[in-house]
C-alpha cells in the first residue's frame, strides 16, 4: 500500500532549480539569436557587401520600420489566404480521413490518387493555377489547400486506426454503440496523431500562400517579395521574408498551444502544462 | 437454476496454419452468488471461455446460457476486469469509472454517487480527480474494478486481473476483491494461472488441461469466509492446492 503511495508521489523539483532551468531555457536561445545577427552585421560591414547582395540586419530593420504599414497590409492579405486555405484543408483531411479509416473500399479507390497527387511537384505546376483559376486570392487559397492537406490526412487516417483493440473490446463489452465507440474511444485516441499532422501542415500554410502569390497575385507578401527581387530592392525582399517567417513561427506556437489544450493527457504533453 | 450454463461448448479458430482447436468440449453449470475460479496453463483456452461467457465471442459448437438465455455481446449486467486495466488516458479516474454509465445511458448523478462510493470501498477515493498515468499499477487495477462494478452487475468476469501486478500488491488485491464481493454478492468467474489465488478467492475451482482446454477436475473450496492471507499455509488450504497441482502433474502440464 505504502509502496503504491510512494509511486504516486511525484518527483518534485525544488522551485529554484526549476526557475534556473526555465531561465536558461530562455536565455540561451536569445543569446544565440542575438549573436548570430551580430555576426551577420559585422560580416556585411567587414567585407563591405553591397546591399543588393546581402543587406545588414540593421538595414532590413530600417526598411521594415519605414514600410511597416505596407508590410502589415500585405501580411493581412497573405495571412487571410493562408488561414482560409488551411481551414479548408483541415476540413477535407478530417472528412476524407474519417471516410478512408472507416471504409477499406474508399481507401482502395482514393488512396492511389492521393499518393499520385502528393508525388507531383506542386511548385512546378503552380503556374498552371494562373491558367486554370486566374489571378487573385482564390489561387493562393487553393495552393495552400494543395500544399497542406496531405500530412493532416495521412495522420488522421493513422490516428483513427490506431485505437487500442482492447479498448474497443472493452467498449463493446459494456454495450457501447458504434457512435459511442467513435466519440469516446476512436476520436480521443486519434487526437495526438491529428495534432502532429496539424503541426506539420500549419507551417506549410504561409509558404503555400507565398508561392501562390508568386505566380497569381498582385498583392500579398509573395508578390511583394518577387517584385522587390525583380527591381533589386533586396532589403525590401528580406523584410518581406522576415515577416513571412515571423508569421510561420507564430502559427507554429499557436498550434503548440492548441495541442496542449486539446491533449493535455498525452505522454508528449505531460508536465508541460501549468495545471500540475 | 444455475446462473451460467455451458452446454458442450467448443471453440475452434481458423488460422494461417489451419484450424486450431482452442477449447472444449466443456459442459459446466455455475451457481448464483458464488465465485468460481478456472485455473489452467497458458494457452489452455481459459480466456476464450471467459469471452464466450461475456458474449464477446461465439462458440463453434454448443451454447452458453446466462440465466437461461443465450448470451449476446454487450449484455447489461456483466462487469469485466481484464488483465490490462484499460483505463482511458484522457479521462480522470472518476470519469473512467463512469464510462459504462455513459455507454449504457445510466443517469449521471446516480452513477457519480455510486462511482465515488466504489472508489472509497476500493481505497482510491483520494485519486478521483487524478489521471490514470499518475497512479501505480495496483491503483489502476482498483479503478478498473470499480468501473466493472459501477452498474451493479450480477455477473463479474475477471480475466487474470492481477497477473500484471507484483506479488505483494497481488495479495493485497486478493483480500480487497474478497471484501468487495462480500458487499456486492455477485456471481463471479475468475480466470487465473495462480493456484493459491484460485483457491483463496473462490468457492469452487475448475482445473483445465492444456489446449484444447477441457475440465480435468472440479474441486469445491469449503473454506470459511472471510479468509485471511495466513490461511494459505493451513492444511485445509494446502490440501486443495496439492490436489490441483497433482492434476497438472498427471496431465503433463507440470513435471515433478
Amino acid at each position: 500500500m505504502s509502496a503504491e503511495l510512494d509511486a504516486v508521489a511525484q518527483a518534485d523539483q525544488s522551485p529554484t532549480r526549476r526557475l534556473r532551468i526555465a531561465g536558461l531555457g530562455l536565455l540561451l536561445p536569445t543569446l544565440s539569436g542575438i549573436g548570430g545577427l551580430a555576426l551577420w552585421e559585422l560580416a556585411v560591414h567587414f567585407f563591405e557587401l553591397p546591399s543588393y547582395l546581402l543587406p545588414a540586419p540593421s538595414e532590413i530593420a530600417q526598411v521594415m520600420a519605414a514600410k511597416s504599414h505596407l508590410l502589415w497590409v500585405q501580411l493581412q492579405y497573405t495571412g487571410l489566404a493562408a488561414v482560409c486555405g488551411f481551414a479548408v484543408a483541415l476540413a477535407i483531411a478530417l472528412g476524407l480521413g474519417a471516410l478512408i479509416a472507416a471504409s477499406p473500399a474508399v481507401e482502395r479507390v482514393v488512396y492511389v490518387w492521393l499518393v499520385v497527387f502528393h508525388a507531383i511537384p506542386k511548385v512546378v505546376v503552380a503556374p498552371l493555377l494562373l491558367v486554370w483559376i486566374g489571378f487573385g486570392m482564390k489561387s493562393s487559397i487553393i495552393f495552400v489547400i494543395v500544399f497542406t492537406f496531405f500530412p493532416m490526412l495521412v495522420n488522421t487516417v493513422t490516428g483513427l486506426r490506431s485505437a487500442d483493440p482492447d479498448l474497443l473490446l472493452l467498449a463493446r463489452s459494456m454495450g457501447g454503440s458504434p457512435w459511442h465507440v467513435l466519440t469516446k474511444i476512436r476520436i480521443p485516441s486519434a487526437l495526438p496523431s491529428i495534432m502532429s499532422g496539424v503541426k506539420i501542415s500549419i507551417t506549410l500554410a504561409p509558404v503555400g500562400a507565398v508561392i501562390g502569390e508568386f505566380v497569381a497575385s498582385n498583392q500579398g507578401l509573395g508578390h511583394m517579395l518577387i517584385q522587390s527581387v525583380g527591381s533589386l530592392e533586396v532589403p525590401t525582399a528580406f523584410a518581406a521574408v522576415t515577416v513571412v517567417s515571423v508569421f510561420g513561427i507564430a502559427v507554429w506556437y499557436l498550434a503548440e498551444g492548441v495541442e496542449r489544450a486539446v491533449i493535455p493527457w498525452h505522454a508528449s504533453q505531460r508536465g508541460r502544462g501549468a495545471e500540475d | 437454476m444455475s446462473e451460467i450454463r455451458l452446454e458442450a461448448v467448443t471453440r475452434r479458430y481458423r488460422s494461417a496454419r489451419g484450424v486450431v482447436h482452442a477449447l472444449g468440449p466443456v459442459s459446466v453449470a455455475l451457481e448464483a452468488g458464488r465465485t468460481t475460479a478456472i485455473v489452467g496453463p497458458s494457452g489452455c483456452g481459459k480466456s476464450t471461455l471467459l469471452r464466450l461467457v461475456a458474449g464477446l465471442d461465439q462458440p463453434s459448437e454448443g451454447r452458453v446460457l446466462l440465466r437461461g438465455k443465450p448470451v449476446l455481446g454487450g449484455m447489461p449486467g456483466i462487469g469485466i476486469v481484464f488483465q490490462r486495466d484499460l483505463l482511458l488516458d484522457w479521462r480522470n479516474v472518476l470519469d473512467n469509472v463512469l464510462l459504462p454509465a455513459e455507454l449504457q445511458g445510466m443517469e449521471r448523478r446516480r452513477a457519480t454517487a455510486r462511482a465515488r462510493e466504489l472508489l472509497a470501498e476500493l481505497g482510491v477515493a483520494d485519486f478521483a480527480e487524478r489521471h490514470p498515468w499518475e497512479l501505480s499499477g495496483g491503483m489502476r487495477q482498483r479503478v478498473a474494478i470499480a468501473r466493472a462494478l459501477l452498474t451493479d452487475p450480477w455477473l463479474l468476469l475477471l480475466d487474470e486481473p492481477f497477473s500484471a501486478l507484483d506479488a505483494l500488491t497481488r495479495d493485497q488485491m486478493g483480500v480487497l476483491l474478497q471484501q468487495v464481493q462480500e458487499l456486492t454478492n455477485t456471481t463471479a468467474l475468475l480466470i487465473t494461472h495462480s493456484i493459491p489465488e484460485a483457491v483463496f478467492l473462490s468457492d469452487r475451482v475448475l482445473v483445465m488441461s492444456a489446449r484444447p482446454g477441457v475440465i480435468l477436475d472440479d474441486i469445491p473450496v469449503p473454506l470459511p469466509r472471510p479468509r485471511h492471507l495466513a490461511m494459505r499455509e493451513e492444511p485445509d488450504f494446502t490440501a486443495i492446492t496439492r490436489r490441483i497441482r497433482t492434476q497438472f502433474e498427471r496431465s503433463g502440464v507440470l513435471t515433478a
